[in-house]
């Protein structure tokens, strides 16, 4: 029933969320140690005229992150409701690419070795971080892609590269118990300290692998109907099923390099979207995206709301509401 | 007994094989089979289990690659052609689809229409008028905004195959359409098939379980045995005791349906 009137007023739902969006951005930017008005943050936001700290806070302490964590949360959203379609397993999600483990692993090889004498070793992470995750992503798909590839294949590939790589960073954070306390945030996935440096680094990704994924989403729909159906449909389904990952890779190596190994969200995003508007990917991946950003805002605002002034990485905040949800998913489809 | 001598170039073939050998890994499902399906006809592909249908079948549909030979589609050899051009050919309906949770009868349907409306899939007036006229066909415009698991199997059965119609093929392909289906569904999704091919001229082969459906439904019955054709001609002609016998290892009689004469055999005993 939800679905019909969600499929019946899309349109409608679609300007309802980005107005959701703006006052999650809003909201983001006023919370913190010092609390500004969300009219004032409006107005500094417009160019309006306001108190100068105000001004500088809002710009250029608080905006980057925010929209950071709305760019970061769209792609992991829209991550995942690709690889649950290609998979056709609502368990999907974003670290099966293998960018997860990748760039975790690259950044703490590279945090034990050069970065630790750096004043500022997290400007540069992402820079490190990004080859990392799609390396990972790389690995997983020729190992298991190459080839006439089978979904339970690359699934299997995807699942075994990644224990491997977080068991390898497991192993040097060991053995460099020092470069812990540089890339522990990291490695939960943390919004603390992003800036607009970071945003650079997020943003030329953005801008190429969203369109790209969402512009993927009729051959999605094809690819959901089976590999046969598919094919009697004419389309090249290997092919497909692996540029669809390609583009899912992509979307997490370029988010975890700037926010960390954030998990959950990838799957939990797009599994309320669907719920909402259905399993057409022409609904399903926008509508994703935009559940991705805002969860990843508002969890972030509540750990800089609840906690201060200490603050819990937005990652930790994601498992703990992720994990039950992920729970009550396994429960449901097995009674 | 093969009263289709197989010859390529032949056009009034929709479609046709030619020597072709199938197999998957290591087993050789098909040696070396030729055939030629004349258009605007119903051909029903029946045999043990085992026999090689679906494998004929999946193999006639490019679905799978034969080992040698080729398929011709309207003379021309499938492999060569763009598969978004076959598809716009010929419709294939595979054996027990998975059903997509979530999606609706419309979404399902509206897929057909991917072969004509390209990867970025703006549909013009002509896709929704095909997705409404296979609905319509297959009496499912009521069931439109329904989810796929909320329908009976049957509905299910022919929403799967309104999908195939919404791609508007000439040739459709489908592979054992009736089964988990009751026997008043069965009837119902054959005789939609049976109008689609008096209607529209549409070619139909599909791989039917039920011999007595076949007999009924099919002008042709084509005989399948380790992956080789046995018999080959109108229900009347393969229908036999001796070919039931050899092939399927039954004893049985075959008598005339009274309702309009047409055989029906009734197996009685295992050899």
């Amino acid at each position: 029933m939800m679905q019909r009137i969600a499929v019946r007023y899309y349109r409608p739902l679609i300007l309802l969320s980005l107005l959701v969006l703006f006052l999650l951005v809003v909201l983001h930017v006023a919370a913190g140690s010092v609390v500004i008005s969300p009219f004032d943050v409006i107005a500094a936001l417009f160019n309006r005229p306001v108190a100068p700290y105000e001004r500088i806070i809002v710009w250029d302490l608080r905006l980057p992150r925010a929209l950071i964590a709305l760019v970061a949360g769209a792609m992991f959203g829209l991550a995942g409701a690709i690889l649950q379609s290609i998979m056709r397993n609502p368990l999907a999600e974003p670290e099966m690419t293998g960018a997860t483990s990748g760039a975790v692993l690259f950044a703490v090889l590279w945090l034990s070795e050069a970065g630790r004498q750096l004043d500022q070793p997290g400007l540069l992470l992402p820079f490190v971080a990004l080859p990392g995750g799609l390396a990972g992503g790389c690995l997983v798909y020729l190992l298991g892609g190459a080839g006439k590839s089978a979904t339970s294949r690359l699934v299997l590939t995807g699942v075994l590269i990644s224990a491997v790589l977080r068991s390898a960073t497991s192993i040097i954070l060991l053995l460099r118990q020092e470069a812990l306390g540089a890339v522990l945030l990291w490695l939960i996935g943390s919004l603390n300290g992003r800036v607009w440096p970071h945003w650079d680094v997020l943003w030329p990704w953005a801008i190429v692998a969203l369109p790209s994924g969402l512009a993927c989403a009729g051959l999605a729909n094809v690819l959901q109907l089976g590999d046969a159906s598919a094919t009697g449909l004419g389309l090249r389904v290997g092919w497909t099923r692996l540029s669809l990952f390609f583009i899912a890779t992509l979307l997490t190596a370029g988010a975890v390099a700037v926010v960390g190994g954030i998990t959950f969200l990838g799957l939990i995003a797009p599994h309320i979207a669907r719920r909402v508007v259905g399993a057409d990917a022409r609904r399903l991946f926008p509508f994703s995206m935009l559940m991705g950003a805002g969860i990843l805002l508002a969890a972030d605002t509540i750990t800089q709301t609840i906690a201060q002034p200490v603050t819990i990485p937005v990652g930790a905040a994601l498992v703990l509401l992720g994990a039950p949800y992920f729970l009550f998913l396994i429960w449901r489809r097995s009674t | 007994m093969n009263r289709y001598p197989s010859n390529a170039s032949d056009h009034k073939a929709a479609l046709a094989a030619e020597a072709l050998a199938v197999g998957y890994g290591e087993r050789l499902v098909i040696p070396a089979l030729s055939l030629q399906i004349e258009l605007g006809t119903i051909t029903a592909l029946v045999g043990p289990n085992g026999s090689g249908k679906s494998t004929l079948l999946r193999a006639l549909a490019r679905l799978i690659a034969p080992r040698s030979g080729a398929v011709y589609l309207d003379g021309r050899a499938i492999a060569s052609l763009p598969t978004r051009e076959v598809a716009r050919h010929l419709a294939v309906l595979p054996q027990g689809p998975e059903t997509p949770e979530e999606l609706t009868v419309g979404e399902l349907v509206e897929q057909g229409r991917y072969p004509h409306a390209g990867p970025l899939r703006m549909l013009r007036e002509q896709d929704h008028a095909a997705i409404t006229e296979a609905l319509a066909q297959s009496n499912l415009l009521e069931l439109r905004h329904r989810r796929l698991d909320s329908l009976s199997g049957g509905e299910r059965q022919r929403a799967w195959i309104a999908l195939a119609l919404a791609q508007a093929t000439p040739v459709l392909l489908l592979d054992e359409p009736t089964t988990f289906l009751d026997v008043s569904h069965q009837l119902e999704v054959l005789t939609l098939i049976q109008q689609l091919n008096r209607s529209q001229g549409k070619t139909i082969i599909l791989v039917l379980h039920d011999l007595n459906q076949a007999a009924r439904f099919a002008g042709r019955m084509i005989v399948l045995h380790q992956g080789r054709i046995v018999a080959d001609g109108s229900p009347r002609d393969v229908l036999t005791t001796d070919l039931l016998a050899q092939v399927f290892q039954v004893q049985a009689h075959i008598i005339s349906h009274p309702a309009d004469g047409l055989p029906v055999c009734l197996p009685y005993a295992t050899i």
